[in-house]
């Protein structure tokens, strides 16, 4: 097998020193994983070189990292699929979390996130008991075992922006995991998961950011979707954000169904009422933009497509 | 050559300048836009929370009416509608329980689709069918010398699987785009973060936060100007920055550019005839390109 | 130093640990769970395939329990205690009710029940699973179920030094936090030991790199015997070169081992259940094939799966798919997967009764891959360690709630600050033997060594060559003196649990004159039931092993020649 020699820079920090750089050569062939490359850094050239790492087969979830910038684990990430045409691989720590030590940062905030979310199965007293069997049809065992994927590796975590902007939102991982008792027919607390998870699911962007960095494909942003679609069964608290996504959402399907379309300036005014409209509409004036503001486009002639369509919600 | 053109209710609507802008480089680059016949929208980003059934078929009565336009592809100039109609085919393709009841909900409206069709965004059309080096060929008043923050968002990259065009974490096509102008791109750490359209009709604050990390962070790291390829964040940086900009006492503005209209800045046309904003205009006046 | 105390401590965050803890826990006793990782990463995560069960009412109609054990001793070549075993299978079918009640999405049969398939050694399927991802969705009910206990602490990234006594009694633990390096004594009346297995002794496993023999090194020093430890299981389909375990799903679901001509070579190791055969004998037969020159360049063969299809693969195999895909740039779907024999179970371990305790101490515990019960005997069976892990789990739980029900609490702290003071010794050093050095000739020693074809020659060479490690250990140094993270010094603490546990592995190996199971001796090729049918008792003298044996439970199955 070709080996090859390439250079890997490890971003480090200690308590003492800081933050600070620091470079090695290493031989590698192109089967030659990123959790191996580090193992024989530390195990031939620095021994003080800090990571985690555990299963090297992208199930424990590890030894999550930047690499080249890039949320990914150490693991599932090939040397030579990396390195650039010098044949250099730069390493960081996940963003978000606090530096702790070279590349191991501080990840209990992302575990805290998961204990929110009644993260374990409450099943019916007669099955605890062992007095009943419990069913589940296989399509449903597919959808519980898609957002059951998550091995806590606390990627999406790292890589969202609502995580960073808004410290009331549980997170992507979280809500996968919130979803995947909500679809397990077997959970008992089904209303009071609805409950707890969806303020927080209406503070996601849907930037498919955890869709794309999660290691094992269990799309988190799907899960938050997914757990919106039960607005309509939430009996919790009205907070500002549950009222004005049931005001913003009732205002789209209107339009939607009345007229194919979305018009801004409508969804606007029944979003947020005339008043706010008015302090916004100086700011437009003043910016130039307010000539487009009451532009409205045709309604969908045939109106009676989209009706149909739509019909029942399912 | 002739593009079946699907432009979005953003860009009919507040964010009418992108479409503007559009039709008027377009014509330029001989691209003729095709307006899908009748087109609805495609409930990008709210529809799916509802039901991805619905969401699923209102994207493919699009796709349908392509077809029968005798299109194999539509191109958009937003980010999210390009984005809904690539999840929906994504969705129509690989989940057959799915399929068959998107299938019922067309044949109700007396509609069939076979899944034929493919969407791109208009800076896709761009690059692939007309290529940076004719556009170079248009371009009459390079903006040499602007530092132009190159953003790309999300829906245009994310997710990879689904969209496909380009790294979604090394994005190369505004750069690309903004170097044809002869302007400098600037990339920023931020420059495929959400820009926090999403959340304002829901959570506000956030999503102006959001706004301002994006403009902050361009700014930052150098930009002059800013430039984007989707009417929604046209709607949250352009259209209402100077809401944001009140919000977290900024005393600067940053002008943001939809990236046609930068390329019909250096194919020659004003700011008047391309629907730049004050921002943006006042800017090109000072720094000597109007 | 900080003192916590519990009434039950236990070492290991995995299947067996967490299944105690939920056991303990649920009897109303505090717990401390201890580990070096935080528990969803430890090694129980990786098992594939799946986890055997006989479920009344949904099994093969002509399987019993009776089958199972049966199986399971053949399995294990006679050396399994056939109590254990039949309680094993006794108790299959309740831990996977159990498992499924506290939310494991087991895949499932059209009609809703629990669906199952074949895997090695078993006269019927009995395997049931999640997708091929068993450990990770099974760890992850039992982690989640036990962090809904108000009286479990989780210590997650403390590493565990020693174990602390008072006579002939456990008293706790000393552990460290690993993120401020700061000791902490953990003190318990009842002590688990469920740290895993030892996989990085060799240079080619498919353990993760935790898997360094914390427990039995601890378990040593203690005075606590490990029971059989020359019996290492080698998985015969070990990713070609990474090492990575491709499920024995893949062949239980139709994949087939070629050679580099084309031929299923299992045909004539195992006439009747060819590449479903026990592994130490699949192993063996590609050690053979590779060594006759009828492996592929490099030294792999071949394992197929083109024949089943894109869709089944993807859905039934879609980790091993991933792994060849990722790992070695191979489409099972389209090509063979490149596989050959790497280090994947440790049959030996502390050595415990059937009820999970050991009694060279009061107090201790042992289960999972740490402990030895006897019910995989010379090799195990796949799909029976996520099994032990419960099963045992749930057993030793069970002990440990009648232990602290009728012990009260000794006081004492007695070598407390020796085990820390002792530690200290690798910071303070400022010269000395590397842990990197020592670890990569140990790694090279067992694999060359203590292998899958072991003889006097080279075990004796082993043994000689290890006890030198461990002499040149004594002075082992870190050269980070940092309080973070310092993952140098926890190197060095594993560095010594690997060498003390393989000092005992290959001189058990080197006085086991027979071949059985997995343990296969070139110049002793048979099994000899005259004179090994014993369990080997191996305690850590000073500087070497001391040996003696206990008999073997028989209770049904009288020892036949094993074919397949």
């Amino acid at each position: 097998m070709e080996e090859k020699e390439i250079t890997v820079n490890v971003k480090k920090y200690n308590e003492k020193d800081g933050v600070f750089w620091k470079s090695y050569r290493v031989k590698a062939d192109r089967y030659t994983q990123m959790t191996e490359v580090l193992r024989r850094i530390k195990t031939e050239q620095d021994p003080s070189l800090s990571y985690r790492a555990s299963c090297h087969m992208a199930v424990c979830g590890s030894c999550s990292m930047k690499i080249n910038g890039i949320p990914s684990l150490a693991c599932k990430t090939m040397a030579f699929k990396v390195m650039d045409e010098k044949g250099e691989i730069n390493l960081e720590s996940m963003d978000y979390y606090t530096e702790v030590r070279d590349l191991i940062p501080d990840v209990d905030t992302f575990y805290d996130r998961m204990y929110k979310v009644m993260p374990r199965l409450y099943a019916d007293e007669e099955v605890i008991e062992g007095k009943e069997e419990q069913r589940m049809l296989p399509e449903e065992q597919k959808e519980v075992w898609k957002f059951q994927g998550c091995i806590y590796c606390g990627l999406c975590v790292s890589a969202c922006p609502s995580v960073k902007a808004d410290e009331k939102f549980l997170g992507p991982a979280a809500h996968a995991k919130g979803y995947r008792y909500i679809a397990d027919d077997r959970d008992t607390k089904k209303e009071e998961r609805i409950d707890m998870l969806m303020d927080s699911a209406w503070r996601c962007t849907s930037c498919y950011m955890c869709y794309e960095v999660c290691p094992q494909d269990v799309q988190p942003v799907i899960a938050i979707k997914k757990t919106r679609s039960h607005l309509d069964d939430y009996r919790g608290p009205e907070t500002d954000v549950i009222t004005m996504a049931r005001k913003h959402d009732n205002a789209i399907l209107e339009l939607i169904n009345d007229t194919g379309k979305i018009k801004e300036s409508s969804l606007y005014l029944k979003t947020f009422g005339f008043g706010e409209a008015i302090k916004d509409s100086i700011n437009m004036l003043k910016s130039g933009k307010i000539k487009y503001a009451f532009t409205k486009d045709n309604n969908v002639k045939n109106i009676n497509e989209i009706k149909k369509i739509m019909g029942d919600k399912k | 050559m002739k593009v079946a053109y699907y432009p979005g209710c953003a860009s009919h609507g507040i964010a009418k300048d992108v479409d503007i802008a559009t039709q008027l480089v377009a014509k330029d680059l001989d691209l003729e836009l095709m307006e899908v016949d009748d087109w609805n929208c495609c409930g990008g980003g709210f529809m799916d929370d509802k039901s991805e059934e619905i969401h699923t078929a209102l994207n493919l009565r699009n796709l349908e009416k392509v077809k029968t336009m005798g299109f194999e592809k539509m191109s958009t100039p937003c980010s999210v509608c390009l984005n809904s109609h690539r999840i929906a085919s994504d969705k129509y393709e690989k989940d057959p329980e799915l399929r068959e009841n998107v299938d019922r909900r067309l044949k109700n409206a007396d509609m069939e689709y076979d899944g034929s069709v493919d969407s791109e965004h208009f800076i896709w059309t761009l690059i692939r069918d007309v290529g940076i080096d004719k556009i170079k060929k248009h371009v009459k008043k390079p903006l040499k010398g602007i530092k132009m923050g190159t953003y790309y968002g999300c829906q245009l990259l994310r997710p990879y699987e689904v969209m496909g065009f380009e790294s979604p974490y090394n994005p190369k096509s505004v750069m690309d785009l903004v170097a044809a102008t002869g302007a400098e791109p600037v990339a920023f750490p931020l420059k495929s973060s959400c820009c926090g359209f999403p959340l304002v009709g829901i959570n506000p604050p956030v999503g102006l936060k959001m706004a301002n990390n994006i403009l902050s962070d361009a700014k930052n790291n150098g930009a002059e100007m800013l430039v984007h390829p989707c009417s929604l964040c046209h709607l949250q940086l352009d259209v209402t920055q100077l809401k944001i900009q009140n919000q977290f006492k900024q005393d600067w503005t940053l002008p943001v550019l939809y990236v046609t209209q930068l390329l019909g800045l250096s194919f020659g046309y004003t700011p008047e005839e391309l629907g730049l904003g004050k921002i943006a205009k006042d800017y090109l006046r000072e720094r000597g390109f109007v | 130093m900080e003192k916590k105390e519990y009434d039950a401590v236990i070492l290991g965050g995995g299947l067996a640990g967490l299944m105690a803890a939920n056991i303990v826990a649920s009897a109303g006793f505090s717990v401390a769970v201890v580990s070096k990782v935080f528990p969803t990463r430890s090694h129980s995560a990786a098992a594939e395939g799946g986890i055997a069960a006989y479920i009344k009412g949904n099994s093969d109609p002509n399987d019993d329990p009776d089958f199972m054990s049966y199986d399971e001793v053949k399995g294990g070549d006679y050396l399994v205690d056939q109590d254990a075993a039949e309680l094993l299978s006794a108790k299959s079918g309740e831990i996977v009710h159990i498992l499924d009640a506290w939310g494991a999405p087991f895949n499932r049969q059209p009609d809703g029940r629990i669906a199952l398939r074949y895997f090695g050694g078993q006269t019927y399927p009995r395997t049931r699973f999640v997708a091929d991802k068993t450990g990770m969705a099974l760890l992850h009910t039992l982690f989640e179920h036990a962090t809904g206990f108000k009286n479990i602490d989780f210590y997650n990234e403390y590493y565990v030094l020693d174990i602390v006594k008072e006579g002939k009694d456990v008293n706790g633990l000393v552990a460290m936090e690993m993120k401020t390096m700061d000791p902490v004594y953990l003190k318990s009346r009842a002590l688990l030991i469920a740290a895993g297995g030892l996989g990085m002794l060799y240079k080619h496993t498919t353990n993760s790199y935790i898997n360094t023999g914390d427990g039995y090194g601890i378990a040593l020093r203690s005075g606590v015997a490990l029971k059989d430890p020359e019996f290492v299981q080698f998985h015969p389909t070990g990713l070609y070169p990474s090492d990575i375990l491709i499920s024995e799903a893949a062949r239980a679901e139709g994949g087939i081992l070629k050679n580099n001509k084309g031929e299923r070579f299992m045909a004539r190791y195992a006439p009747h259940k060819f590449d479903l055969a026990p592994r130490d004998i699949v192993s063996r037969s590609m050690t053979i094939e590779i060594r006759e020159g009828r492996g592929f360049k490099g030294g792999y063969l071949g394992l197929d799966l083109t024949h089943l299809g894109k869709e089944y693969i993807m859905e039934r195999l879609s980790l091993a798919y991933d792994a060849a895909k990722t790992f070695s740039g191979v489409d099972a779907t389209e090509e063979m997967i490149p596989v050959r024999p790497a280090q994947h179970y440790f049959m030996g371990g502390i050595d415990v009764d059937i009820t999970g305790s050991n009694h060279d101490l009061n107090g201790i515990f042992a289960a999972g891959e740490a402990a030895c019960v006897s019910v995989h005997g010379a090799n195990r069976l796949g799909s029976n360690s996520l099994l032990e892990t419960l099963v045992y789990g749930r057993e030793t739980g069970d002990s440990m709630v009648n232990f602290l029900k009728s012990h009260k609490n000794v006081e004492s702290n007695s070598n407390v600050d020796d085990i820390v003071n002792t530690a200290y010794l690798y910071i303070k050093r400022e010269s000395g033997e590397h842990f990197g050095t020592l670890l990569n000739e140990l790694r090279d020693i067992m694999w060359e060594n203590v292998g899958i074809f072991r003889d006097k020659k080279k075990l004796e060479e082993a043994v000689g060559k290890i006890s030198d490690l461990r002499k040149r250990s004594v002075n082992m140094y870190v050269t980070d003196k940092s309080s973070n993270y310092n993952t140098e010094v926890f190197n060095a603490f594993e560095t010594r649990n690997m060498l003390d546990v393989a000092l005992a592995v290959s001189s058990a190996a080197l006085n086991r004159k027979e071949t059985r199971g997995a343990h296969y001796r070139d110049d002793y090729p048979n099994r000899d039931d005259d004179n090994w049918m014993k369990h080997t008792v191996a305690y850590l003298g000073d500087s070497e092993i001391k040996i003696s044996y206990k008999p073997v439970n028989f209770t049904r199955w009288k020892p036949e020649p094993r074919v397949y």
